[in-house]
């Protein structure tokens, strides 16, 4: 039983390490990428983590002065690495007893919240444009993540996120996996806050949205936590509906995990390199029609496809 | 009998407390704080009755007051169910006494004698009506409950709004209730007596021998309780009546009072119904009702300006998520009992939690009305958390926690709820729709109270000069809602307990899983079947979790580079502008959202009775009976009045007139006859 014990804290210390570390140099990486396709030659790939040591050291700029608001960039961070301990990474969720997908939908939400929270007490009406924004892109993208992790659910059974990964595993493509599926990879794009769906953010338009009040290490966790919820969001994708081929070793079945991430971001990457922001009502009505289409999967996992 | 007892000590407390506040009126503080003596002293017994039934023991019923004539006695036992009504009724109602004694002072031109007092009988009538065994006490309770809630509504005196509200609410609650009347009166015709026992029998044999009229009374009640509770199509007073009333009184309510609607609900189909094929049956009604609700009341409170209307609509939503829950559990108790009895432990575990968040909330709003005078979020400027940051913090755990927010309470019994939708996929392809529906309305709530967060207390502190946190004693009411908010979501297995315990004492619902089978021993959640984990939430680790990458990532990583802070203002694009000039509004916020629900939104035309024009004419006695004598005797008054000029030789004719004329009847009288 300890040992059992051992093992879950152990694969969870890896788990937040990896994504504190490989977050920015995926990062990195899609920039490299995206400089290539416009004809640039692009920052080095290890200046995502250039900056963020720059940032920590800089001033912070405070509009507000209170101790909640102190600690939310933290919080934030946090909230995102529990969500990542709460997916599966290498086929081994470690807060997996803790939460099944239900709690990963909402747990996925406080970072959200946190963020919204910040705009809000910052008092800038930039970042109360960015924050109503978000809050707007939430309530269109994580319908389609119900719906498509409540699709999981009903086949394999079970609520818990790594069983729904094992299940699908073992019982290889179904038609209702793979519809999820595609409608998850659609919600990855507006959950990573790329183009088409930068829309909180927007920078040209309003100055980084809910962030436009941060700066110094305040900036830099926010930003931080933003690459590390793209990753963790790839992850869940690939992990429960794209899981193949699995292993059965721990570490074997991990790096293949984070190579399949690298893959759906470098997709993620060309979409945001080829298409101009959409409107908000434009991206509501957009994942809308996802949420409606991925129904049908829901339809197909009701039928037993 | 030591229930009964303790019950009848407890009843004298609120009537005597009730008619001391009504004497030391003249002194506002004194009629206060004798209240809250009298209330507190109740809750103490209220939770102790409880303690006793849930520690088991039974107590027989015991019966007082017969009525031979109607073969009806005040019987009373408190069995779990009853139980778990007094025991979180009880502190909730204490706390918003406590809160009313400085809130009270807001309202200098009416009398607190039309408060205290009511309050008080509204509380006696509330656990008057979880405790009795007999319908016709059952309803005798409602009524006056309905009836001093009424008087609450319409405490302000000079305010026509708040009087129309009461008029509205008085409406719809008493043909409601009159339709419950009905009922139990058919319902004593078959059974002889007013008693639940024998009124389980007669229902039982009612199904079988007339089915049309068994769901015609069944109909009545639930559109009876649905009515209480605001659920949608008898939920048009609400919104009204809520935002009328003081605060305190809207807690009281909010927290108390509707929560009863889902007490007749269980009492009903599952206490007097006995199980069967119309339990299934009356579970999708509900269930469908109930989703409705949630829908259309929820998106309707994104619209809302006025925080306590807001708040009112999001009760209608909230009350329908309980409904879903319980309407759901009833559908699958027959076929499926271990999600059966999630359902309903679910619906029912969420009642609990809302009695908390939602009473903290309206006490929030009552606190920043009490301080800034104002309900509107589009005129308020902001920033009151820099100066009420304690009545903040309240507010902002109540907040999240009605969004279901995690680890706070409202996720515990939304996750009992979603888990139920999803895994009853495979009973029906509706359950799984359902639960989706409950997630994304889930969010709606989010936007909703982080928009009355944003517009009321977060932003720059600029023009809040003046403004200072609220007294102790209304303060400290809602610091103990917010503790149980945290408490319950952390150790939901405790309040899980307690509503397990009531849903299986009831006759319709004996014997069904035990609740180890639902959500394993505790103190985590964990749905396991055949040794595998079907769902699990264990809100302590990733509390525990949360906290501890938190604080490493705020000492280790934001706090580590030793930056130095600075205060700066807030950056306009280089403007230098006035900061109420470029606030953004918070009736802006999600505006395009808005737009695109814009016609979900219930329009429900005031009701307007057409009565034919003869009846009305006859009706009026104004018309053909006061005003023409009124008129005729004006008209008199002025023609003698017309006489009386004050010129003697007038006055001399007219004696010689009248002398003339008595001669004259005089002689025609006697017939010319000396």
């Amino acid at each position: 039983m300890n040992a059992a014990y051992l093992r879950t804290a152990a694969i969870a210390v890896l788990d937040v390490a990896l994504l504190l570390v490989l977050s920015p140099l995926f990062e990195g990486v899609l920039r490299k990428l995206k400089a290539a396709l416009h004809s640039r030659i692009g920052p080095p790939v290890v200046q995502p983590f250039v900056d963020t040591l720059k940032l920590l050291g800089k001033d912070d700029l405070l509009t507000v002065h209170s101790r909640a608001y102190a600690v939310t960039p933290a919080l934030a961070l946090a909230s995102v690495l529990v969500l990542g301990t709460m997916v599966p990474i290498g086929g081994v969720p470690p807060l997996g007893f803790a939460g099944d997908v239900v709690g990963i939908i909402y747990v996925a939400g406080v970072g959200a919240v946190l963020l919204i929270l910040t705009a809000f007490a910052s008092g800038s009406p930039y970042a109360a444009v960015g924050g109503s924004r978000e809050m707007m892109a939430l309530l269109s993208v994580e319908p389609v993540v119900a719906v498509t992790l409540v699709v999981g659910a009903m086949k394999a059974g079970t609520l818990s996120a790594g069983g729904i990964s094992a299940w699908n595993a073992s019982h290889g493509p179904t038609i209702s996996m793979t519809l999820a599926g595609l409608a998850l990879f659609l919600a990855v794009q507006a959950q990573a806050g790329k183009l088409p769906f930068d829309i909180p953010e927007a920078d040209q338009e309003i100055m980084g949205g809910p962030l436009v009040e941060q700066s110094g290490p305040r900036l830099a966790l926010f930003r931080w936590a933003m690459w590390v919820r793209q990753l963790v969001f790839t992850l869940l994708l690939v992990e429960l509906f794209f899981p193949w081929p699995r292993s059965g070793v721990f570490l074997l079945d991990l790096v293949s995990a984070l190579a399949k991430a690298m893959l759906v971001l470098v997709l993620v990457a060309v979409v945001d390199v080829v298409n101009p922001r959409l409107k908000v009502e434009q991206a509501m009505g957009y994942y809308l029609r996802v949420a409606f289409s991925s129904l049908a999967a829901l339809a197909f996992a009701v039928v037993g496809m | 009998m030591i229930t009964f007892r303790l019950l009848e000590v407890a009843a004298a407390f609120l009537v005597l407390g009730a008619a001391t506040a009504f004497f030391t009126r003249r002194r506002r503080k004194v009629c206060g704080w004798v209240s809250v003596a009298a209330m507190g002293g109740a809750a103490v017994l209220m939770i102790a009755v409880a303690v006793r039934a849930f520690a088991g023991a039974a107590d027989a019923e015991v019966s007082v007051l017969p009525i031979a004539s109607l073969r009806s006695a005040l019987s009373v036992r408190v069995d779990a169910l009853s139980a778990l009504f007094l025991c979180v009724s009880g502190p909730v109602a204490w706390m918003t006494t406590l809160y009313s004694v400085e809130y009270m002072s807001r309202y200098t031109k009416d009398s607190v004698a039309k408060y205290f007092p009511v309050l008080l009988l509204l509380f006696f009538s509330i656990a008057g009506t979880v405790v009795t065994t007999d319908l016709f006490w059952f309803l005798v309770f409602w009524e006056v409950m309905t009836l001093t809630s009424f008087f609450l509504v319409i405490y302000e005196r000079e305010n026509r709004e708040s009087h129309r509200a009461g008029l509205k609410y008085f409406i719809w609650n008493q043909g409601a209730a009159l339709g419950m009347v009905a009922a139990a009166l058919v319902l004593w015709r078959h059974a002889g007596s007013f008693g639940f026992a024998a009124i389980r029998d007669a229902l039982g044999a009612l199904q079988v021998s007339n089915p049309l009229l068994a769901h015609t009374v069944l109909f009545l009640f639930f559109a009876g309780f649905a009515t209480k509770a605001g659920l949608l199509p008898f939920w048009n007073w609400l919104p009204d009546a809520y935002a009328a009333a003081p605060s305190s009184a809207t807690a009281a309510f909010g927290g108390t009072m509707s929560k009863l609607g889902v007490y007749g609900l269980l009492r009903v189909f599952l206490h007097l119904l006995p199980l069967g094929s119309f339990t299934t049956s009356w579970g999708v009604v509900i269930a469908c009702v109930g989703l409705a609700s949630l829908f259309i009341g929820t998106l309707a409170a994104l619209q809302q300006d006025d925080t306590k209307r807001l708040m009112s609509y999001h009760a209608i939503g909230q009350v329908g998520y309980m409904f879903l829950g319980i309407g759901a559990g009833l559908a699958l108790l027959r076929t499926n009992p271990l999600l059966g009895t999630m359902g309903l432990v679910a619906g029912l575990f969420h009642m609990v939690n809302n009695c908390f968040y939602k009473s903290c909330l309206f006490l929030g709003a009552g606190a920043v009305e009490f301080r800034t005078g104002g309900r509107s979020l589009a005129a308020m400027s902001g920033g009151l958390g820099g100066v009420m940051s304690a009545t903040m913090a309240c507010s902002l755990i109540a907040s999240l926690a009605i969004a279901g927010v995690p680890p706070l309470n409202g996720f515990a019994s939304k996750w009992l709820m979603y888990v139920t939708g999803i895994l009853g996929g495979e009973v029906s392809f509706l359950l799984p729709v359902a639960a989706l529906v409950a997630m994304f309305i889930s969010l709606v709530t989010l936007a909703s109270f982080l928009k009355y967060l944003g517009g009321a207390f977060l932003g720059a502190a600029t023009e809040v000069k003046g403004i200072r946190e609220v007294p102790m004693t209304m303060l400290a009411p809602q610091v103990v809602l917010a503790t149980l908010c945290i408490a319950a979501g952390l150790l939901p297995i405790v309040p899980l307990r307690l509503v397990h315990q009531a849903v299986v004492g009831l006759p319709s619902a004996a014997g069904l899983p035990a609740l180890s089978a639902l959500v394993g021993p505790g103190p985590n959640l964990a749905l396991v079947k055949d040794g595998v984990v079907l769902a699990t939430w264990a809100p302590m680790p990733v509390a525990l979790v949360l906290l501890v990458l938190g604080a490493a990532a705020f000492f280790g990583l934001q706090r580590a580079g030793g930056a130095a802070t600075r205060t700066v203002p807030v950056w306009a694009g280089g403007e230098e502008e006035e900061p109420a000039l470029m606030r953004y509004r918070a009736d802006s916020l999600y505006r395009p959202f808005k737009d695109a629900f814009h016609g979900m939104y219930p329009h429900v035309p005031p009701l307007q009775l057409s009565v034919p024009v003869f009846v009305r004419r006859t009706l009026d006695l104004d018309r053909w009976l006061f005003r023409p004598i009124a008129r005729g005797t004006a008209d008199a008054a002025r023609g003698v009045s017309r006489t009386h000029v004050g010129i003697p030789q007038v006055y001399l004719l007219w004696i010689i007139v009248g002398a003339v004329a008595v001669i004259m009847t005089i002689l025609l009288v006697s017939g010319g006859a000396p």
